[in-house]
């Protein structure tokens, strides 16, 4: 993985001495706080509903174990002993005192990292598929190309200031693990002539009050031009994208107001003007990264180890839980091993600090020093011998991070919600809790199979309700949290945005309606191996609204009936 | 509507309440409740000079309703924001 050098620590270590300089002037009162808040968010310190919040940069989710254990200090000494793990593969710390901030961001800087670009309308943390570099299905290692695009984006002048945020996110997978087609840039690595590997690039995706699926921009960049030709669409956007509604902001407000083609025609005209040799990435540059990603040199086995199978066979929660959370990878005898933060009842996402330790321990012992988080608010082990699985198994158990329910209904992602952030209009955390509980019966929550399940407390969507095969919004009725169900969407190469079902629920009542969802999906299903989302795409909204609305109405007839009773 | 002047603490982010001292209290029940105009005026020129001493950020007035005489926020938002803690 990629390894900090000298002028990566020097810049991240003068960074945090400028912050600390300006919390002590923000403290002496030489700053105002509408001076402040600028320069705070460009070290990702908001100030949320109980207290400062700090979101710390994960540079596409790869972490090593001492800065896993670095993150865990962290959150011991100057947080709650918690950290919450984000849909952007970073980390919030949800009770930062500002005086503290500047020696948070010190301990970051020791283990070389920061909080920068996590906020503001600049190039935010590149994302990228949590199983990149070992996945079974992968042309090229992305990563290489997201370093490149953090070195490249790090404070770039022409680009921190752009109408509003800027996300990018990559695979070089077959399936898309990093919901590319949501991002403001979606970049797949594809095979061209030759056999070369470019960039097919996808623009104006993104989710909040208006979805949309990015639309494919250019089929094939060479992979030396991806600087210049990313270069040109952010001119374009920086000059044309809207900055006078915030609402109206994104790349993909332009790109649908503008149509692809004429996108694409502006974008190939700036791209023609640009001085490609100052641009790209020289090609001794890029040989550098690509080497700190030299593959982990592993020693190929059977694909099948008799004891892991023994074990198996004899203990049926181990064996679920290699079923549902160990994905294939691309050397034979090792296991990607996903390690959920979806404990049923408990907060998605959250891992304390002892969990961290424990995760960055079992990454030295058998991981190769080497950690990733998903979107979907896991973490990832991505090189574990099939032979070491019952060890990290047990050890996981131990730390109550067995939870097999990897893509399953309880695995569900879930914004902060009501219950940490100023935006929301209701919470999210309590409804993952219960739907998650509803579901916990494990045998059961296999039996419904593959489903993504979404929540978000608002309309900005940071817990990906559009996409989820189920999404639940969070919204202010008349002063009351009510949740609005959608259904179909879909993150990865079957991209959809879900389709509202009808009118919102209460929080009492929305356990019941997912539920309800999901007797009528059974019910449905042509087969045991339909997923929920190949069932809704054959069947259509009809009998789940039918459904829904149905029981829904029935219950509330039963209400007004009973309220009727106890007035006679 | 009664209201209460809430804010975060400058240093630390805490949330607080402005009482009839004019001081920053943590508890609600201590906040000062503004039912007049008048009232409201006179919170407000004391929030302001706390922010201008550094004090205080964020600060803003969010309705109550008074059930048997204490202030009990009228959002959700405000209920959570005052138990200084998540519901979870």
């Amino acid at each position: 993985m990629y390894r900090y050098d000298e002028i990566d620590f020097a810049f991240v270590g003068e960074r945090a001495l400028q912050f600390r300089d300006q919390v002590r002037r923000r403290l002496s009162g030489e700053l105002t706080e509408d001076q402040f808040k600028p320069l705070r968010l460009q070290n990702g310190l908001y100030l949320q509903l109980h207290a400062y919040m700090l979101r710390i940069a994960i540079p596409y989710g790869v972490l090593s174990a001492r800065q896993l254990r670095g993150l865990a200090q962290i959150a011991r000494r100057w947080d709650k002993g918690l950290g919450h793990f984000t849909t952007r593969q970073n980390l919030q710390l949800n009770w930062i005192r500002l005086q503290d901030a500047p020696d948070i961001l010190d301990a970051l800087a020791e283990v070389g990292m920061h909080a920068i670009q996590t906020s503001g309308n600049c190039i935010r943390n590149v994302t990228t598929d949590p199983y990149a570099g070992v996945a079974a299905d992968e042309i090229e290692d992305p990563r290489i190309w997201a370093e490149v695009l953090r070195q490249w984006s790090t404070v770039h002048p022409e680009f921190t200031f752009l109408p509003r945020k800027f996300k990018i996110a990559i695979t070089g997978a077959a399936d898309d693990r990093a919901a590319t087609l949501f991002h403001d840039i979606g970049l797949k690595i594809v095979r061209g002539r030759g056999g070369r590997t470019g960039f097919r690039v996808l623009v104006g995706g993104g989710q909040g009050r208006t979805p949309y699926i990015a639309q494919q921009i250019a089929d094939f960049v060479p992979h030396e031009h991806l600087l210049s030709y990313l270069e040109a669409i952010l001119r374009v956007y920086n000059l044309h994208g809207r900055r006078d509604n915030i609402y109206k902001a994104r790349i993909k407000i332009l790109v649908n107001a503008l149509g692809i083609e004429e996108m694409r025609r502006q974008v190939d005209a700036e791209w023609a003007l640009i001085d490609k040799t100052a641009t790209d990435l020289p090609p001794h540059e890029l040989e550098r990264i690509r080497a700190r990603f030299a593959p982990v040199p592993l020693t190929a086995a059977p694909a099948r180890n008799s004891d892991i199978e023994a074990r198996r066979r004899s203990d049926t929660a181990f064996d679920r839980w290699v079923r549902n959370n160990t994905f294939p990878h691309r050397v034979p005898g090792h296991a990607i091993v996903n390690i959920s933060l979806k404990e049923p009842g408990k907060i998605p996402g959250d891992a304390s600090a002892g969990q961290m330790d424990v995760v960055a321990g079992l990454a030295e012992r058998y991981g190769h020093d080497e950690v990733r988080v998903s979107y979907q608010q896991n973490l990832v082990l991505p090189d574990i011998a099939l032979a070491d699985l019952a060890d990290v198994y047990d050890a996981l158990v131990a730390a109550g991070l067995h939870t097999a329910n990897t893509e399953l209904i309880t695995d569900i992602i879930a914004c902060p919600g009501l219950d940490y952030c100023n935006l929301a209009n209701a919470r999210s955390i309590p409804i993952a809790q219960a739907i998650a509980s509803r579901f916990a019966d494990p045998a059961r929550a296999e039996q419904i199979g593959p489903l993504r399940l979404n929540i978000s407390g608002c309309i900005n969507a940071c817990g990906h309700h559009h996409v989820g095969n189920i999404g639940i919004l969070g919204v202010d009725k008349k002063g009351t949290e009510h949740y609005q169900i959608t259904l179909g969407g879909s993150p990865g190469s079957d991209a959809g945005i879900g389709d509202i079902l009808g009118p919102s629920f209460p929080a009492e009542e929305i356990v019941d309606a997912i539920e309800t969802i999901i007797e009528t999906y059974l019910a449905l299903r042509a087969s045991d191996t339909e997923r929920f989302i190949e069932t809704y795409r054959r069947t259509g909204k009809a009998p789940f609204r039918d459904a829904l609305y149905g029981t829904a109405g029935r219950q509330a007839r039963a209400t007004v009936e009973k309220l009727e009773n106890a007035n006679a | 509507m009664p209201a209460v002047v809430t804010a975060n603490v400058l240093h630390t982010g805490t949330v607080v309440y402005l009482d009839r001292h004019g001081r920053w209290v943590e508890a609600l029940d201590q906040a000062a409740i503004a039912e007049t105009a008048a009232c409201r005026a006179s919170l407000d020129g004391l929030a302001a000079a706390a922010v201008a001493r550094n004090e205080v950020t964020s600060v803003y007035a969010f309705d109550v309703n008074l059930e048997g005489g204490r202030p009990v926020p009228r959002s959700v938002r405000e209920k959570i924001r005052a138990a200084h803690a998540p519901t979870v």
